[in-house]
């Protein structure tokens, strides 16, 4: 099948002096029947980098290979009928002047496939996507997942080794979304094509990817698994992108070796890994996921194996059905969200003790040192 | 409320009423002798005929010129993008009876310049054109009749979503193909649209008809009806002559609705991608000079031939030799119809255009805010005069006036009639385009806030719809001053309006003067327009939808 190799990929819409380059400098390695999503709000460049694959557009530097075959570059760029992908549309682009067979058939037609052939490859195609007995509808006559899953069809009857996926989910409504992006899943599993796929949602990137590629301002921030681009954020974007985060000023008070202890202030001293280069007395940011902040009562019966404590006070809560989440102050006036089991029941304005699990949290150089230091 | 639905039916269903009962009137009750005469005769069936001609070689160029600009504007790097967009507004708005008159002037066969230019110094009898002919006919209306097919086609091919075409191209169908494919379907429903609307304004314009067709013994449907109102007049024949038309009218504008409704799905998609220029690299230039030819032949040539007759003591090859501003002196200060036709027409198209969008306004509020039973009918009987030429228009309000006790024949008050009846559909779509735009919960949260009926309506509503209904006026004001087709059948000499004074003054065969009195006439309507861009702002193209619709002319 086919990986992906970009290069060196920049792209500037306008003119270079005004705009900022919407991909800049971009280097990625996608790998045979991985399913790779880039992830980024929006105009992180995440949907012209999938341009740029398509061959829709051409790059201003830098190269794009598919299976070691040139086929993007400055001046030179195969265009898309010649590359053999599938592409589905943020808006489906669904042809409404056709109906859904004929929507499905347009690329074995252009193939010459005979017809009885052709008949069978759409109709198998159209039962992989549970769209059965529907061939003679025009789109207007279906309903926004079905649209979709016409667009899903019509590009993989003609068996592409890659499929690019522009925020192909982003128009369903959250039960059908959930449902589709299952079944995404299981086709990339079953059919071994590569999945190119552009979100902003990142639980739908965490959900369904292999690899996950975050964007941010033309940017590649951190490439990694779900795994390692949550747990572990490569900076202070990609921390705070990927899911909450109490992101919170803090000081290093001694370093050993490669971990350390930072002072938050009102009695939470936390000791953790350091990235490397950090001396004591620097500035810095903690990121503490919300999940990872425990509560007991004053006593002091939290977590025996958190490694930090410190006193505050409940400000807010919010019950969200499979977990609460309390908004607690701490006694330097810092406020800090946590997350808890709904049977954990703490009332406004109680005094707790919190306990932070520092295996599962980051550190960043803030980020007037860190401006400071490049 | 009740006077906009009262002004309707004065204005447009007892005309037409009556416009049916004038037909099967006969001397001894009723008949169909009037359309069985009509439809036997050698006498009308031979206009019909060039009617219909006329109509379909102006669609089909209009799309062979029309399409191509189209093209280029909206898909191509063509330069000078802006310059063809300006032609095509400006070939709509020039009077198409001043374009007739110019090229009279240019390739009439005896005394044409072009034509004696051709014979007479290149010795090139073999290129010189008879414009009295169907061929000269169809130049001097297509270039009125192809910013139709332009405007839609461009719309069109601008708002199909550009992720059509890209997943053609993904699923391996090269450019051609995908233009073939799913370009030209999607868009051909606007285009053929734009065609039928071309056929409709075509055959509709009197003016051409008789200043073109008539020395050249093409006589089609309004200079026939025209004709049998010399004395005695047979409103019977007329009135079933006019029916004839009517329905040649409306089944084209049927079938331009039921493609302009197949068009819905160009809208369709939200927030996809504009399509990608497509450069032609030095293409571009041919194309360009394409269109730069349209613009010579559509503006430049008629316009500069105009003034140059104006400022001319005698038209001919050698008029550069004594240049005068005799003509306009002669026009403005001795003719002496000249500055009552001014006046009429200035007065009859603010009356109109005002009068129009306040009905509009209020027949709009209606259908789209009230739950008044049967309030669609007021919709669709206010777009009728769409399918009724000026000239029917006018035999219409002639047997319906002569048959009351009021006498209106021959004042401006029967203009004016006249011309709000025809643009009303104009006046109805500006203002329902502007009121739909206007979300109700914007009304709604006024209300509950205490603010009255009168008071939304004062601080909210009409402040929203002003710059769609300022553009509606204008849409109506320009064609009213330039208004032919009715106003031939219905003016007399104290109601005289510009254009027929042209008309009437080229009828005596004064050249010269009628030139003068041309370009006179297009500075007050530039001087309109002009003004009115600069108090209304960049608001009209934001309306600017109803023009699409287009009215007879």
């Amino acid at each position: 099948m086919a990986g992906i190799t970009i290069e060196a990929l920049s792209k500037t819409y306008g003119s270079h002096d005004t705009d900022a380059a919407a991909v800049d400098d971009l280097d990625l390695a996608i790998e045979d029947n991985q399913f790779v999503t880039l992830l980024g709000p929006s105009g992180c460049g995440k949907t012209t980098t999938l341009r740029l694959i398509a061959g829709y557009i051409m790059p201003d530097a830098g190269t794009i290979h598919v299976d070691g075959r040139l086929v993007s570059s400055p001046g030179s760029v195969v265009s898309p009928d010649r590359r053999g992908m599938g592409m589905v549309f943020q808006n489906y682009a669904v042809w409404p002047h056709k109906t859904v067979f004929e929507n499905v058939a347009f690329g074995p037609k252009l193939r010459k496939i005979a017809a009885a052939k052709l008949r069978s490859q759409v109709e198998d195609t159209l039962g992989l996507v549970n769209l059965t007995g529907l061939e003679g509808r025009y789109p207007n006559e279906l309903s926004g997942g079905q649209q979709q899953r016409v667009a899903l069809a019509r590009s993989l009857v003609v068996e592409p080794e890659i499929l690019l996926l522009d925020e192909p989910l982003s128009n369903l409504d959250a039960k059908l979304r959930e449902h589709m992006r299952h079944e995404l899943k299981q086709l990339q599993r079953r059919t071994g094509i590569t999945f190119v796929y552009v979100t902003h949602d990142q639980t739908e990137a965490l959900a369904l990817s292999d690899r996950i590629a975050v964007m941010h301002a033309g940017r590649l921030q951190q490439y990694g698994t779900p795994y390692e681009v949550y747990a572990k954020p490569a900076n202070r974007l990609v921390a705070d992108f990927m899911g909450l985060v109490n992101l919170m000023p803090a000081t290093v008070a001694a370093v050993r070796g490669e971990r350390g202890v930072v002072d938050l202030g009102a009695g939470l001293r936390l000791d953790l890994a350091l990235p490397s280069g950090i001396a004591a007395g620097e500035r810095v940011e903690v990121a503490i996921r919300p999940e990872n902040v425990r509560l007991g009562t004053e006593a002091g019966d939290g977590d025996a194996h958190a490694h930090a404590h410190a006193r505050a006070e409940i400000v807010d809560r919010t019950f969200l059905g499979n977990l609460t989440e309390y908004y607690l102050e701490l006694g330097s006036g810092q406020t800090v969200r946590a997350q808890t089991h709904p049977r954990q029941e703490f009332a406004i304005g109680d005094r707790v003790a919190i306990a932070v699990d520092t295996s599962l949290c980051s550190v960043f150089r803030s980020e007037k040192d860190a401006a400071q230091a490049a | 409320m009740g006077a906009a639905i009262l002004a309707l039916f004065v204005l447009v269903l007892l005309p037409l009423c009556s416009l049916l009962l004038g037909s099967i009137r006969g001397e001894g009750g009723v008949t169909i002798g009037h359309f069985v005469e009509a439809l036997s005769s050698r006498l009308y069936l031979k206009p019909l005929y060039n009617s219909l001609i006329l109509g379909v070689l102006t669609g089909l160029f209009s799309v062979l010129i029309g399409l191509p600009m189209a093209w280029a504007v909206s898909r191509t790097n063509i330069p000078g993008r802006r310059f063809i967009r300006m032609t095509a507004t400006l070939s709509y708005l020039s009077p198409p009876f001043l374009l007739a008159i110019a090229y009279v002037n240019l390739l009439s066969p005896n005394s044409g310049l072009i034509n004696v230019f051709l014979r007479d110094v290149l010795d090139a009898d073999w290129l010189t054109f008879n414009i009295f002919s169907m061929a000269g006919l169809v130049l001097v209306t297509v270039p009125h009749t192809f910013p139709y097919v332009f405007l839609l086609a461009s719309s069109a091919l601008q708002s199909v979503d550009a992720s059509y075409e890209e997943a053609a191209e993904i699923l391996g169908a090269g450019k051609v193909r995908t233009a073939l494919l799913i370009t030209a379907p999607l868009v051909a429903p606007a285009i053929l649209s734009g065609a039928l609307l071309a056929f409709v304004n075509a055959i509709a314009l009197f003016g051409s008809q008789a200043i073109v067709g008539l020395p050249g013994r093409i006589v089609t449907l309004p200079t026939r009806i025209y004709a049998l109102f010399d004395y005695p007049p047979e409103y019977g024949l007329a009135s079933a002559l006019s029916l004839l038309f009517v329905a040649i009218t409306v089944v084209a504008l049927y079938l331009q609705r039921s493609f302009l409704a197949r068009r819905s799905y160009v809208t369709l998609g939200g927030k996809g991608s504009r399509p990608q220029l497509v450069d032609l690299g030095w293409a571009r230039w041919v194309l360009f000079g394409v269109c730069f030819i349209v613009f010579l032949v559509a503006i430049a040539a008629p316009y500069a031939a105009l003034l140059a007759v104006s400022v001319s003591k005698s038209w001919g090859l050698d008029f550069w030799k004594s240049l005068t501003l005799a003509n306009y002196r002669f026009v403005l200060f001795q003719y002496d119809v000249t500055q009552r036709a001014i006046l009429n027409s200035l007065l009859l198209a603010v009356l109109a255009a005002t009068l129009v969008v306040g009905i509009g306004a209020v027949i709009g509020w209606i259908e789209l805010r009230t739950k008044v039973p049967g309030r669609r009918y007021l919709d669709y009987v206010a777009l009728i005069p769409m399918g009724l030429p000026g000239i029917v228009m006018a035999v219409a309000l002639i047997q319906f006036w002569l048959a009351m006790p009021i006498v209106l024949y021959g004042t401006l008050t029967i203009l004016l009639l006249a011309y709000a009846g025809r643009y009303i559909p104009l006046g109805v779509r500006a203002a329902n385009t502007a009121l739909r735009q206007i979300d109700s919960s914007l009304e709604e949260s006024a209300r509950i806030l205490g603010a009255r009926w009168s008071t939304t309506m004062r601080e909210v509503t009409l402040p929203l719809m002003r710059p769609g209904l300022f553009a509606g006026w204008l849409l109506v004001f320009v064609p009213s001053i330039q208004e032919l087709s009715a106003s031939i059948l219905l003016f007399s000499s104290s109601s005289i309006t510009l254009a027929v004074a042209v008309y009437n003054l080229y009828e005596t065969g004064y050249i010269e003067p009628v030139a003068a009195l041309a370009i006179i006439n297009v500075l007050i309507i530039g001087a309109v327009i002009w003004r009115a861009n600069k108090v209304g702002g960049a608001e009209i193209g934001r309306a600017g939808g109803a023009r699409h619709e287009g009215v007879a002319s």
